[in-house]
């Protein structure tokens, strides 16, 4: 049988998660990073997060940096509390001990501190200035064994904080449970912040880097999503069902509209009518069926006037909640972060209609563009599993004629359905052309229909030899 | 002149406040915890104590208790400095003569403690 040990929560978003739970009760691990990498604003949020709960916390610096000033940095931070400092945290300062009795001392101090205080977490920042002070590894080694086994005997879990990069063949390394390592990069002219589990005994964390910021609120990490969901959450039978796009003359000629849980790709050049269907989709929200448009393109502000230009009604549903707009500029984004705030919205409301306007808005925010199938394999899934009917734009950079091809052809065998608009210029006049090229499960016809753009709404039409085309009746 | 002990564990904090104090003329004499300062207190009996809050092995709040129920040390005058446990420590203010929340003005720590040690005025 295989046995769970018992965990100590993080407080963390998003860490939990990436260690299996959080740390291990009783268990030691080294948080190492360059400065400024994050290790104490992370440390003390754990910190913080188990004072808060009621678990004594007792945080031990090497350092030459008075306590002050390190609360008056961290006062800068949401998770601080005044009240709990000398009482649930205890910060203390062994620096004389070391410089005056040396190391052995330290660790005597900190075993009857640690009982004094309770303590369930030890945070003990300054390990290479323990180092420094040993004369042989075989100092370090013993150093970090005894706080490590005193602290496991009471139960209490420890942090070893250090600001080098230590090799797999250092002692401490061998001797913890748990490495995290914590880095600050530069791809192109982006930093980027990166955490990674290098070691952790007993526990399966999530290998590999996770992105991860800092802000007012301390780190939050974001799972690398194909990691944190390499299977769908839940379970869930596909539906025959149908869901309505709202554009007239479309869903008689689908069968009554998109399959239900089924991922659309909408592909088309700038301008060919792509936000519009999305925000038709988008507009038959209800109670029953809420629907989210995230978008990267568009201001909630300006597509409510586009929508409002073909008499959509969006309003309404905003402030009754059966509809959401999630705006995230083209700037600099975390694809993992936008893919759990994706996530966290579609299941915090049940959304049934989602709109992502559009694709590129992930592939823009991709640090390794080389892990965007696994990814949006990773997110179709989740959003198949929890039944909602997906329609992402794609856009194409060939105003006229064929679409061609999708430039990433991986992707497009993750999608269920597959719909092409196309502009084309004839004499004076342009008209949008949309074609079905895939439908999940789904008979449909292949032929090009014109895309309408009409103050009552959305439809399509059919295209007959002569050019002219004909309003489907619905 | 006289004879202060200096009780803090951060050691920049206790060396500092320790200059300070010899060119003022005082002896100092210092401690990196609560414990190792009781020890000292009992042997050189100074004339004030000047002590951090936060602490290993016994806390400052712990020292002035220690000190209060020890009949032939309870008259030292004790000056608390605390980063941030001020609301604790004031919940105890009758164990302290003055308390300094840091970073504190150290011409007012001068003050109290020429107040506290009664420095005859002799200068000039």
């Amino acid at each position: 049988m295989v046995e769970h040990l018992a965990r100590l929560t993080t407080g963390v978003p998003g860490l939990d998660a990436i260690l299996g739970g959080g740390f291990v009760e009783g268990a030691s691990y080294i948080v190492q990073g360059s400065p400024g990498a994050g290790k104490t604003i992370l440390s003390n949020q754990i910190a913080f997060s188990q004072a808060a709960g009621g678990h004594p916390v007792l945080y031990v610096t090497l350092l030459a940096e008075t306590h002050d000033r390190l609360f008056q940095s961290l006062s800068t931070l949401s998770y601080f509390d005044n009240m709990a400092l000398g009482d649930k945290i205890k910060y203390v300062s062994v620096f004389q001990c070391l410089r005056d009795e040396g190391l052995d001392s330290v660790v005597k101090l900190i075993r009857e501190e640690t009982q004094r205080q309770s303590a369930k977490l030890l945070v003990f920042d300054g390990l290479l200035n323990a180092r420094d002070r040993a004369e042989t590894e075989l100092d370090v080694k013993t150093f970090v064994a005894a706080i490590q086994s005193q602290a496991a005997f009471v139960g209490c879990t420890v942090l070893f904080l250090t600001s080098t990069r230590l090799q797999e063949s250092n002692p401490e390394h061998t001797m913890v449970d748990g490495v995290l390592d914590l880095s600050d990069e530069l791809i192109g002219e982006r930093a980027f912040r990166r955490l990674q589990v290098r070691k952790s005994r007993g526990s399966a964390a999530l290998g590999g880097f996770h992105q991860f910021v800092i802000n007012d609120d301390g780190v939050t990490v974001f799972p690398r999503l194909e990691a944190f969901l390499p299977a769908p959450s839940i379970h869930n039978p596909p539906s025959s069902a149908r869901i309505q796009t709202g554009v007239s003359g479309f869903d008689q000629l689908t069968g009554g509209g998109l399959p239900e849980g089924s991922v659309t790709i909408l592909m088309g050049p700038p301008g060919s009518g792509k936000t519009s269907l999305g925000l038709t989709f988008f507009s038959l929200a209800s109670a029953s069926q809420p629907a989210l448009y995230f978008s990267f393109f568009e201001t909630p502000e300006r597509l409510l006037m586009q929508a409002a230009a073909f008499g959509l009604k969006i309003k309404p549903l905003i402030s009754s909640g059966a509809a959401e707009i999630i705006w995230n500029p083209l700037t600099e984004n975390i694809m993992d972060k936008l893919a759990h705030q994706l996530l966290d919205a579609v299941k915090l409301s049940g959304v049934r209609r989602l709109v992502i306007d559009g694709i590129s808005g992930f592939e823009r925010a991709a640090v390794t563009p080389g892990r965007l199938v696994e990814f949006f394999a990773s997110l179709t899934n989740e959003l198949r599993a929890l039944n909602v009917t997906t329609i992402m734009t794609w856009e194409v950079r060939n105003l006229f004629g064929n679409a061609g091809t999708s430039p990433l052809p991986d992707i497009s065998a993750l999608l269920d359905n597959l719909i092409v608009i196309r502009t084309e210029k004839k004499d004076s006049t342009t008209k949008q052309l949309i074609s079905v090229l895939k439908l999940r499960n789904s008979a449909f016809s292949p032929s090009d229909f014109e895309l309408k753009f009409l103050a009552s709404g959305l439809s399509i039409a059919s295209v007959d030899e002569s050019g002219t085309s004909q309003i489907e009746e619905g | 002149m006289a004879l202060i002990v200096v009780v803090d564990d951060e050691f920049l904090l206790a060396d500092y406040l320790a200059s300070l104090l010899i060119d003022e003329g005082h002896e100092v004499v210092t401690a990196a915890h609560g414990r190792a300062g009781l020890q000292l207190i009992r042997e050189r009996k100074p004339a004030l104590l000047i002590t951090d809050f936060m602490m290993p092995l016994m806390t400052g709040l712990e020292l002035a208790q220690a000190i209060a129920a020890d009949a032939e040390l309870a008259d030292i005058p004790i000056i608390l400095v605390t980063g941030g446990q001020g609301l604790i420590a004031r919940d105890h203010g009758d164990l302290f003569d003055e308390i300094f929340d840091k970073p504190y003005d150290q011409s007012l720590m001068i003050e109290a403690v020429k107040r506290l040690t009664a420095i005859p005025r002799n200068e000039g």
